[in-house]
């Protein structure tokens, strides 16, 4: 140590005699204003660089990703002394620019004198102090409150805080508005014209409620509010990862959510369904077991990510953990993945515990690029017999997986190295080469003529038909022909013995080679077709037996061999050498799948003799293999129809270790599975469960005051255009305080203490003077109306917009849609090259539609469809001129127009016809301008339109504004 | 700046004549033909002045090799087949490649210009701009795929989906031209991640990228399905009765913007084939292009038209070659650059060439990227081909604001790792902005109770490359 560092060390002693005022005062003239000018920048309330914060002594205290940054008395050792020191040993800081030497001074000296800070005292749950998170609105338990006046509740509340404005409700909605309104908000579809002639007809006082009741029993109804609850669960009929792949029975959860909203079952229910219906299920009724089964849906259907999506489950992890939370609790737990939530009392802890609970849950695999093959659906439990079978099924298959691993662990490893180059080369796609082989090579017995065969794409590659030939030079007689011998004997076993003692393996070239040992008889679905294969598709070697070509994913020529490669390595044909000699070869390759985008790449060598013991025991392991492998892909390949749904089932439980700064491989310290220590933080108790009924139950218990206030605002939005609390799915400190929160939590008090029915809520809201209020002019006390001194008018949504069309057209079909026409599972080759992509569309309900991730229909993608990627709790109304020109030339319009034209061509008169249109298109009669704006269009001598004129008028009314906005 | 075009009195007269009718009371006419903006498109100033105004953004997908094109590593050839040892995203555990070779560049590099940059054979339309070019060497990115590096170079986001690099560009500068769309991606083919290349995500709409694919449809429902004086007369009729509409419901903003996006779309539905027609270009100007070529014809056609949307007053244009399938991803043979540069290379040049003649240059940045770049190795140095490469690769930029003919940052010798000057894509997309005016910091949208920037939490402006 020199000199500076005894002074600092004497000043150090000297200021540790200090009064603790004096050290108040020193932190407070030289320490504090230091560290708000150079660190809490990065180390603060906004950011937090490596996990550490300067602005109080806890943060120090716990440090960053490098522990402790101070080491009260220790400022030799302390990191940040180090850091401001600029020593080599750490990152230098502040980044950009050195403390001054005095500064730098004064920071040694005050934690050598044992880094005195006054900042405590506040202990800290995320971005909250104790205090804050315990005082914060949302976290309180539902108020008692009562209506602050008589009449309707929701009125009494509403009215009493716009008098205090001086304000008062718009007059009450014209009939045919309000009817056009409530069918809307109530099953997304307009009245008809006698649904409104009746309405309009019954003066009687319980007419209105007669429609609200009508309303809310039709199955429209579900696929109005079901599509609402879709959007939170970011629902999709595709995975997400890289190469899109479809999901064949997600249509199951969606259509179980449009029946739950029409059976109006209690919310509570529906939460616990949808995080642990498959461990309800055993003790449920019969007929609500294959839908309990299928809720969980809400949580299988969560996005995948990247090429293996195995690889990448942790942030499907995250979207579910942040899902629920923004669905259920209004809270965006997703934030505390890499750090503590910066503004809300969530921890990375808290994270975690929630992880750990989803790492012990099982989701369905949809299959990817990396892994074509779909697996881990669950078998709908309406059957018994069937689900005990693929229970036992899944039972064998991971003992005999076990077994497998077991006997390929003993096995030694085959040592291919020292092989002698013959010849190489490639061929690309659609190419064929010769195998140059000039002169005779010598090999001795035991030695392998090795023919590697490689993809020269990351994306695979195709089946390559080779040809093989050796013979001995100095004994013609001695031949051997791959293609003929494999065909006649690949089906015997593999190695295939050949003639003069020779044999032929088929090689799985991975970095443990070992021979294919998966025996597939009819491949492809074509019985001439038989392969070995390794644990998937490929790598593989086939034969076509049959004398004829077939015609699979291409035409394969008869009698002949083929070999494909494996995703990224090579398939290996070795021949053994049965004595020594100089063997003559010769042989070829030829694309026989030409049209992918890849060719192969090819390597003949001799391996020397050395490995034949290893390779004596892979032989003798082969048979007991291929059998346990056929055995698993006989249970794997039994048809799994549609009786299976896209749904979660249980792992064997583990805690999940903390991923330091959100990176999988960095782990941190274990946490125990268990909910957010807000809102009580109870562990997980049971230890042969994953805990997500235990994670149900406290979502959907009574004493969560976050999930009923969630869901009432969530009614009340889309009923009412906002939220009484405007970020429905932020009730943290980020998002915005309720307007009205008496009223807030007199209706969660009312859902809850009524059996959380939600079509009573809608009854509740729709029969309130402030629902049926009319749009009305703005005004200024009140501009974004958050009193809700008016009807907030609102555009159609996409699916409203679609659904009149085809309304007005008069082919809307009504019935419930159900699976898409994906095509078959054994033919997908999805790649990120060529992913999935396709448009099924039909006549049924928007809803019904088939909804990708990776390429959003561009139908929803223009008029602001939900985001298929994310919990979409709002959506927006844009207004882009690309969605005029859908008006103008789409055929879905143009079609609905000529399709209206000639509802109404029929009618007698030119006023008639006219009528009929607007009736039906805009449930009300033209007014006098607007038929005169009409008239000036269409010829004005003939007493009756035709066609063409009609649809010429039929296309402006249902492009208009009346259309696409309720009032 | 306007064009005229002889169907523009036609179309911009219809409302006019609609409200010199009767129909309409005179209050309304104001109403009606009012140009406020409340669409969010509306041209707004940068944040601090910038030369540039407008992005032409080129991608090149599949990954272009930085060592064959960009970036000479004379030490390559020295070192040829000499063995690497690496812990590589793309080799590791990959059989067959336990054992890395280094593997020379295909293609012989020369200085170019009066900055004598060195650039090889493979791009020599491109080589002969570079004194206007900012040429990184050092970029490098996070994922090694091309889906995630893709989204990674559009959004800043390598897994989730977040709004386009031209998304925030249109929502911070709005447009100058309401006849088109202020983010165009000129694209025939369907990138890696699809639509989430250029989605707005949850930035508002008007801000997502309209896709044109070229050719008679090149926008969906862009030609009229009527002949233009019926649809003229249907669009006045609708805007009356529009207007009839909103006479009781003046409050109503979002209805007045509705009635002008059909003004808009009409006005669309002949600037944007105006835009596209090539026809009015001269032979010279077209050859420079490149596309008296058959080869680069496709691709010149739409560099072309990428300079006449910015010209038209285009915010971000955005040009892909090619997509997510016959691109640079050439595994299999670099020879496969080639073919591609045979494509792509002389309208790239040209136009450069072409913006720098015009004066277009001064307001324009150009920007030209890869996902990332090739392997300077691989299994066997006789490999013909490259793999994925996310450590290094070559990026450049050039037009407005940029300090032209400079190189910036570089490689160690084998142009394996970025070692000086690193450029991640968050510190290119910070740079972008910045030479857009911008604060990448700033430029922040509230979404879901959190502020949302394009470089997430990252991002540093390399400001050597700044003029």
């Amino acid at each position: 140590m020199n000199s500076a560092w005894l002074l600092i060390t004497t000043l150090a002693i000297a200021v540790t005699r200090l009064p603790a005022d004096d050290r108040e005062s020193r932190f407070e003239s030289t320490i504090r204003p230091l560290l708000a000018k150079h660190c809490i920048g990065c180390h603060g309330p906004d950011k937090q660089k490596v996990g550490l914060r300067l602005d109080d002594k806890a943060g120090w205290a716990k440090g960053g990703d490098s522990g402790p940054a101070i080491l009260p008395g220790k400022p030799a050792e302390s990191l940040l002394v180090k850091a401001v020191r600029r020593e080599a040993s750490v990152s230098a800081m502040p980044p950009n620019r050195s403390l001054s030497p005095a500064e730098v001074r004064d920071l040694e000296a005050w934690v050598a004198a044992g880094a005195f800070d006054p900042r405590e005292g506040s202990e800290r749950l995320g971005g909250m102090s104790l205090g804050e998170a315990k005082s914060w609105w949302a976290f309180q338990p539902l108020a008692k409150s009562s209506p602050p006046g008589p009449g309707h509740p929701i009125d009494a509340f509403l009215q009493t805080r716009l008098a205090k404005a001086g304000m008062a409700y718009q007059k009450p909605a014209a009939k045919q508005d309000i009817l056009r309104r409530l069918s809307y908000d109530l099953t997304g579809l307009p009245p008809t014209p006698p649904e409104m002639d009746s309405f309009l007809s019954d003066d009687s006082p319980q007419g209105y409620e007669k429609v609200v009741d009508r309303l809310l029993s039709t199955p429209a109804y579900g696929e109005r509010w079901g599509r609402h609850w879709l959007d939170l669960a970011r629902y999709a009929d595709t995975a997400g990862e890289n190469s899109d792949f479809p999901i064949s029975n997600a249509w199951r959860y969606r259509n179980w959510v449009i029946d739950a909203f029409n059976r109006d079952m209690p919310y509570d229910k529906f939460i616990r369904a949808q995080i642990a219906g498959d461990l309800l299920a055993p003790n449920a009724a019969d007929i609500e077991r294959d839908g309990l089964v299928v809720a969980t849906g809400f949580l299988a259907v969560a996005r995948r990510f990247g090429h293996n999506i195995a690889s990448d489950m942790h942030l499907t992890r995250e979207d579910v953990i942040d899902t629920v939370g923004r669905t259920f609790l209004g809270l965006s737990l997703g934030c505390a993945r890499c750090h503590d939530h910066k503004y809300d009392p969530i921890t990375t802890r808290d994270y975690y515990a929630l992880y750990g609970i989803f790492e012990s849950t099982r989701f369905p695999f949809p299959g990817c690029e990396a892994n074509r093959q779909p697996r881990d659906m669950v078998p709908l439990p309406g059957d018994p017999a069937r689900v005990a079978e693929t229970l036992k099924a899944d039972a064998r298959i991971a003992a005999i997986e076990s077994e497998k691993a077991k006997i390929q662990a003993g096995l030694p490893r085959l040592d291919f190295s020292g092989a002698r180059p013959v010849a190489s080369g490639s061929i690309k796609d659609g190419g064929s080469a010769r195998l140059d082989v000039p002169s005779p090579v010598r090999m001795v017995k035991g030695d392998m003529l090795l023919l590697a065969i490689s993809p020269l794409a990351n994306q695979g590659a195709d089946f390559t038909r080779v040809e093989l030939k050796l013979s001995d030079s100095a004994h013609a007689s001695k031949a051997w022909d791959l293609r003929t011998e494999a065909i006649d004997s690949l089906a015997k076993g593999n190695p295939v013995a050949s003639s003069h003692g020779g044999a032929w393996h088929f090689l799985d070239l991975q970095k443990q080679p070992r021979l294919l040992n998966s025996r597939t008889d009819g491949a492809y679905g074509n019985e001439n077709l038989m392969a070995w294969r390794s644990e998937g598709e490929t790598p593989a070697a086939m034969v076509n037996t049959s004398p004829d070509p077939v015609q699979v994913f291409a035409k394969l020529p008869g009698r002949s061999f083929f070999a494909h490669p494996g995703a990224s390595w090579p398939v290996g044909i070795g021949f053994l050498c049965p004595a020594d000699g100089n063997f003559t070869i010769d042989g070829s390759l030829v694309d026989a799948h030409p049209g992918g985008p890849d060719g192969v790449g090819f390597n003949l060598s001799v391996v020397p003799a050395g490995f034949s013991a290893a390779l004596a025991r892979h032989v003798e392991a082969a048979s007991t293999l291929s059998k346990l492998e056929s055995e698993k892909s006989g249970l794997l390949s039994r048809k799994r129809p549609s009786e299976f749904a896209y749904a979660v089932a249980e792992l064997k439980p583990v805690d999940a270790a903390v991923q330091v700064r959100g990176e999988p491989e960095k782990k941190g310290p274990i946490v125990p599975r268990g909910m957010p220590a807000l809102l009580g933080g109870t562990t997980v108790s049971a230890t042969n469960a994953s805990g997500r009924l235990e994670l149900a139950n406290w979502l959907a218990s009574a004493s969560n005051p976050l999930a009923a206030r969630v869901i009432a605002n969530r009614i009340w939005l889309h009923h009412f255009g906002s939220g009484i609390v405007a970020t429905p799915s932020d009730f943290g400190s980020r998002g915005l305080k309720p307007t009205h929160p008496e009223l807030l939590d007199w209706l969660a008090r009312d859902f809850v203490e009524n059996g959380c029915k939600i079509k009573r809520l809608h009854k509740l809201i729709v029969t309130s003077k402030a629902y049926r209020q009319s749009a009305g002019p703005p005004d200024d006390r009140d501009p974004d109306n958050q009193l809700v001194s008016r009807f907030a008018r609102r555009r159609l949504s996409a699916e409203e917009i679609r659904d009149s069309l085809l309304v007005a057209a008069g082919k809307l079909d009504s019935d419930p849609g159900a699976s898409h026409p994906f095509p078959p599972e054994d033919s997908w080759r999805f790649t990120q090259h060529n992913p999935f992509a396709a448009e099924y569309d039909t006549n049924k309900r928007a809803i019904y539609q088939m909804t990708t991730r990776n390429r959003r229909h561009p139908f929803f993608a223009l008029f602001d469809g939900a985001d298929p990627n994310a919990t979409t709790p709002v959506r927006q109304a844009t207004t882009v001129p690309t969605q005029a020109l859908y008006f103008m030339n789409d055929p879905l319009v143009h079609d609905a127009a000529m399709a209206l034209a000639s509802r109404v061509e029929a009618e007698p008169t030119t006023g008639a016809q006219l009528s009929l249109l607007f009736r039906i298109a805009l449930q009300r009669p033209p007014t006098d301008p607007e038929l005169a704006a009409i008239r000036l269009l269409v010829p004005s001598a003939s007493a009756r339109l035709d066609t063409r004129s009609l649809a010429s008028a039929a296309r402006v009314v249902l492009s208009g504004n009346s259309f696409l906005t309720v009032d | 700046m306007r064009h005229p075009n002889p169907e523009d009195r036609s179309r911009r007269g219809f409302v006019g004549s609609c409200l010199g009718g009767s129909l309409l009371a005179s209050g309304l006419a104001s109403e009606l033909l009012a140009a406020t903006d409340r669409d969010g498109l509306s041209p707004r100033s940068s944040r601090f002045p910038a030369k540039a105004k407008k992005v032409i953004f080129v991608f090149f997908s599949g990954g272009v090799s930085h060592v064959d094109a960009f970036d000479p590593k004379p030490a390559l050839s020295r070192d040829h087949g000499k063995q690497v040892t690496l812990d590589h995203p793309e080799t590791r555990g990959r059989g067959g490649y336990e054992k890395l070779f280094l593997k020379r560049p295909g293609w012989e590099f020369k200085p170019r210009g009066r900055s004598g940059i060195e650039i090889s054979d493979m791009f020599p339309h491109i080589a002969s701009q570079i004194d206007q070019c900012a040429l990184i060497r050092s970029m490098h990115t996070s994922h090694s795929n091309h889906f995630n590096a893709t989204l990674g170079m559009h959004t800043g986001s390598f897994a989730f989906s977040r709004p386009s690099i031209g998304s925030w560009v249109s929502f911070a500068l709005g447009t100058n031209n309401s006849d088109l769309p202020s983010f165009l991606v000129l694209a025939p083919n369907m990138p890696y991640a699809g639509t989430q290349v250029w989605a707005s995500d949850f930035l508002p709409g008007a801000h997502q990228g309209t896709r044109v694919v070229g050719g008679a449809d090149s926008v969906a429902n862009l030609k009229a399905r009527l002949p233009i004086e019926q649809q003229r007369k249907e669009l006045e009729a609708l805007a009356a009765i529009n207007s009839i509409h909103g006479s009781t419901r003046p409050d109503a903003s979002f209805l007045d913007a509705r009635s002008r996006s059909f003004r808009t779309a009409f006005g669309m539905e002949s600037a944007m084939p105006e835009a596209m027609n090539l026809a009015t270009e001269t032979e010279e100007t077209k050859s420079l292009y490149g596309i008296n070529r058959p080869e680069c014809r496709t691709f010149g056609e739409l560099c072309l038209t990428a300079r006449r949307m910015v010209e038209r007053g285009v915010r971000f244009v955005e040009l892909i070659h090619t997509g997510s399938s016959g691109n640079w991803d050439s595994h299999g043979n670099m020879a496969d650059h080639t073919r591609l540069a045979a494509q792509s290379d002389q309208p790239v040049g040209g136009l450069i060439a072409d913006l720098a003649r015009r004066g277009l240059l001064d307001e324009t940045l150009v920007v030209w990227t890869t996902e990332f770049g090739r392997t300077p190795f691989n299994n066997r140095a006789d490999n013909p081909g490259r793999e994925h490469h996310n450590w290094a690769f070559s990026s450049f930029l050039a037009g407005a604001g940029v300090k032209p003919g400079i190189v910036h940052g570089a490689t160690d010798e084998h142009g394996i790792r970025a070692v000086e000057k690193a450029v991640h894509v968050h510190d290119f997309h910070a740079t972008i902005l910045h030479l857009m005016g911008l604060d990448h910091e700033k430029l922040t949208y509230r979404h879901a109770g959190r502020d949302y920037r394009l470089t997430d939490v990252h991002g540093t402006v390399a400001r050597e490359v700044l003029a």
